[in-house]
């Protein structure tokens, strides 16, 4: 027994000894560690200066694999996102009786797509997905949407379809009453964002209410996701 | 011919600065209505109001015969989960401060237009009456229609 324990003595030595083995990979690890974390943050870098000098939306980096919604279009037929792949899509969520954000928001976009050169408007769709489906028939989407452009298409859905395509893309939506009112009399409150789907999919751009007045940004940046796909 | 109906309706959504019998010390620039399809029954009203006193003004009510009723309203941003989320409020007053203004904007305060009863179509005008504290004063406009806002 004590044998064992004094022998493994000198098999120790070349492990522990200072000029050995051990500190050359100690050295060559932690070179490694550095190297990897310097082109780590190269390439987060670039990815960031790439998003900060291509985009005025803000992108999502890598883009996501767009959730493919079934909705209701404004003459009543199932609708699904993956129908408008080769298009860029640009949708918002929001409802028919909403005065101020709602039909700014499609305002903004019908000028957007006004302001893109003839061919590229082919290749563009913008939708409008109502959080407010008890109201929001498609025929009263059919009347309300296409009124910004006639190219616009509006849709709705039952509640659970709306709630997982809101859900999917971060929406966010809630009922407000106000006090008195009658019970079809309410308002609904909303997050007011545009999202843009490239062509092949791919959820790549989000824009809040604010950025959509500037039509010769949102131009630019629509006409590079079309070049890049 | 199209043109320069198109083109009227343009300008006058651009160059319109319409005050009417006015009692309320203020002044008026830009306003307009949006232009919502006829499906939609509530709209909004945007303006730059001009307090030309030296006394805070307060917009307390509005009314049209356009509508069954008007309200200043505030628009609500809050954030839930990290994002903001846009709502509305009706509120009691608007302040407009003494000697200076109060822009009421798309995405900001604004006149709610509810009930619209007389369909209003891009170029065509609205008469709104906006009531002011303190006192019972009261300034009378003609808002023109436009689809998006005036430049």
């Amino acid at each position: 027994m004590s044998e064992t324990i004094s022998d493994p003595e000198p098999d120790l030595k070349p492990i522990v000894s200072p000029g050995g083995m051990n500190w050359r990979l100690l050295i060559a690890g932690v070179a490694l560690a550095l190297a990897l974390l310097v082109s780590f943050l190269a390439t987060r870098y670039s990815a960031y200066r790439n998003v900060q000098e291509n985009f005025y939306g803000q992108a999502l980096v890598p883009a996501k694999e767009a959730f493919d919604f079934r909705l209701m279009d404004q003459n009543g037929k199932p609708f699904r996102l993956s129908q408008l792949r080769g298009k860029a899509v640009l949708f918002s969520f929001g409802f028919t009786h909403c005065p101020n954000v709602c039909p700014t928001t499609l305002s903004d976009l019908a000028k957007v797509y006004r302001a893109l050169p003839e061919q590229d408007r082919q290749k563009v769709q913008v939708l409008f997905v109502s959080v407010d489906p008890r109201r929001d028939q498609p025929a009263v989407m059919k009347n309300y949407v296409p009124y910004f452009d006639e190219s616009f298409i509006g849709l709705t859905g039952t509640e659970p379809q709306i709630a997982e395509a809101a859900k999917a893309y971060g929406a966010f939506y809630e009922i407000s009453h106000n006090e008195g009112e009658h019970q079809d009399n309410y308002s609904v409150n909303h997050s007011a964002f545009t999202y843009l789907i490239t062509p092949n999919g791919k959820w790549k751009l989000i824009y809040n209410f604010d950025q959509l007045g500037d039509a010769k940004n949102m131009v630019r940046d629509i006409e590079q996701v079309l070049a890049e796909s | 011919m199209r043109r320069l109906v198109l083109l009227v309706l343009f300008s006058l959504c651009v160059w319109s600065q319409l005050n009417f019998a006015d009692s309320a010390p203020i002044k008026v620039e830009r306003a307009w209505v949006q232009a919502v399809p006829e499906v939609s029954d509530t709209t909004a009203a945007y303006m730059k109001i001009i307090n030309l006193s030296s006394n805070p003004l307060k917009i307390t009510g509005a009314s049209s015969p356009a509508a069954k009723s008007v309200e200043p309203m505030i628009t609500t941003r809050k954030t839930h989960g990290g994002q903001e989320i846009m709502g509305m409020q009706s509120v009691n007053e608007l302040v407009i401060p003494a000697g200076g203004s109060l822009e009421l904007k798309p995405g900001g305060d604004h006149l709610m237009i509810m009930g619209l009863n007389l369909h209003p179509r891009e170029g065509q005008v609205i008469k709104l009456t906006i009531r002011f504290a303190p006192g019972d004063q009261k300034f009378d406009l003609e808002v023109p229609v436009c689809k998006e806002e005036p430049k």
